[in-house]
């Protein structure tokens, strides 16, 4: 090997740093493991569902650095220093359910439950960066989530009525301040 | 070179080099054993399908400072946009919207959000087939790869027109594909447009992908044509003797009538079991004449 490629040496198993929900965290995994299978086997937390495994379905939907991506395609070595936010995260950050999994409740935006926790991550990521959408931009966020059994009425209701509860939270509290 | 247990199929040793240099030396070293890899998206899915089997190395090029975001050349407006781009970046990108704003259309149709934002242009172009390619056709893009001596440049529709039967570029670190975004004669109006047909708006692959840009002048005729047509297995290319054709032509019935013919007749798209080539043809044909109607009237 030519002396500019011995100076590179390969990612070891145990050195991947990251944080996960706000925790720091050190992966002792196979670099090339999907982050799905790290989340589920390695750390219990079976939040994110496996099912497509091609990044097709967005079940397996988690946060990196606030943007959604597929854990099922991402790879642990991806995610050195970065913070991941799974379901369990977003649930903890808001001390105990988010208004996005209250709305999904209460508009009965699920069925099964089986895609839920993916579409949640899906919309707060969008709702994080853009907290009023139009339509287009709503359907977009969710274009890799599937869901089939809702018809994606009752998802949509529950977006919108997230969208007016985090306005009307932001409402009050800017009175307050 | 180190070797543990990891260095086998469905654990491979990943790399992370610094540099261009650096990874190129590491792909000279492994050979056929190291690939490079960026979001990996397009990979994983080679990986489960069969299609390629896992290497034992996986060379990360994300380290690498030169192959990240868009560069402007503010001399001459060329936009270069590092291999390591993600399609998110360039979806929203204000300046990418405002110079190729087919480009920022054809990030928007592929995929979803969540694998844009780990798949990068360069995978996307180096897949062969991608849907950014017909949109980076329109804007003369020319690719800047690391080979180790002086570097490489050549047009992307050079690589295409010999990239799957001649595949020595993989030999080949790409770090970049530069644009030019056209110039606006005075007395004239530009008209864009950029389709995806498929059964599905994402995750299918396209029957016909459509890039066009033209130019409208004062006396209602076509300039500076651009055409680029792909979808599915077929590789993306310009339709030049339909742009040749087209220029200097009145935008109106007649032109259209013949442009219709013409592509029937040039266009050769790749056919499959479930969409023949008869189809991808005439969808392709109604796409454009649609898009010139709409243009002249």
């Amino acid at each position: 090997m030519k002396d500019s490629a011995k100076s590179v040496t390969p990612l070891a198993a145990s050195s991947i740093p990251c944080t996960i929900n706000g925790h720091e965290a050190s992966l002792n995994v196979p670099p090339a493991k999907r982050l799905l299978h790290v989340l589920r086997d390695d750390l219990a937390m079976t939040g994110a569902k496996r099912s497509c495994e091609i990044g097709r379905c967005g079940a397996c939907m988690v946060m990196v650095d606030g943007v959604p991506v597929n854990s099922c395609l991402t790879m642990a070595y991806q995610c050195s220093g970065k913070s991941i936010t799974t379901i369990e995260g977003v649930s903890a950050q808001a001390g105990g359910i988010d208004p996005i999994q209250r709305a999904f409740l209460e508009e009965g935006g699920f069925q099964c439950g089986y895609c839920t926790p993916g579409m949640i991550i899906s919309v707060k990521a969008l709702l994080d960066h853009n907290p009023d959408p139009t339509s287009l931009e709503i359907e977009e966020a969710l274009s890799g989530n599937i869901c089939r059994c809702t018809g994606y009425g009752g998802i949509k209701r529950a977006v919108q009525k997230a969208i007016e509860w985090r306005k009307e939270a932001y409402e009050s509290e800017s009175i307050r301040d | 070179m180190a070797a543990n247990a990891q260095g086998v199929a469905e654990a491979p040793f990943v790399w992370h080099p610094a540099t261009a240099e650096e990874a190129w030396q590491l792909k000279a070293t492994l050979g056929a054993e190291g690939v490079f890899t960026a979001g990996g998206t397009l990979l994983r899915t080679q990986w489960e399908s069969g299609l390629a089997a896992m290497p034992n190395h996986l060379i990360d090029i994300g380290a690498i400072q030169e192959l990240h975001g868009p560069r402007t050349d503010s001399e001459i407006g060329t936009v270069c946009f590092g291999a390591m781009t993600t399609l998110s970046e360039i979806r929203t990108s204000p300046l990418v919207n405002a110079s190729f704003p087919l480009l920022t259309e054809a990030a928007r149709s592929i995929a979803a959000p969540s694998i844009r934002n780990l798949a990068t242009i360069g995978g996307n172009v180096l897949s062969i087939v991608g849907d950014s390619i017909p949109a980076l056709l329109v804007y003369d893009p020319v690719l800047h790869w690391h080979d180790g001596s002086s570097g490489l440049e050549e047009s992307l529709s050079e690589w295409l027109s010999t990239a799957a039967v001649h595949p020595v570029w993989k030999e080949r670190l790409l770090l970049s594909v530069a644009l030019t975004p056209p110039t606006l004669n005075s007395n004239t109006k530009r008209f864009v447009a950029y389709h995806k047909v498929g059964r599905r708006d994402a995750f299918t692959p396209s029957v016909v992908t459509a890039a066009f840009s033209i130019q409208l002048d004062s006396d209602n005729r076509l300039g500076d044509v651009r055409l680029a047509l792909g979808g599915g297995q077929t590789i993306p290319h310009r339709l030049e003797t339909v742009e040749q054709f087209l220029t200097g032509k009145p935008a109106d019935k007649k032109t259209i009538t013949e442009v219709y013919s013409m592509i029937l007749e040039h266009y050769e798209p790749k056919g499959d079991a479930f969409v023949p080539v008869s189809y991808r043809k005439k969808a392709a044909a109604n796409l454009i004449a649609s898009e010139l109607w709409k243009a002249a009237k």
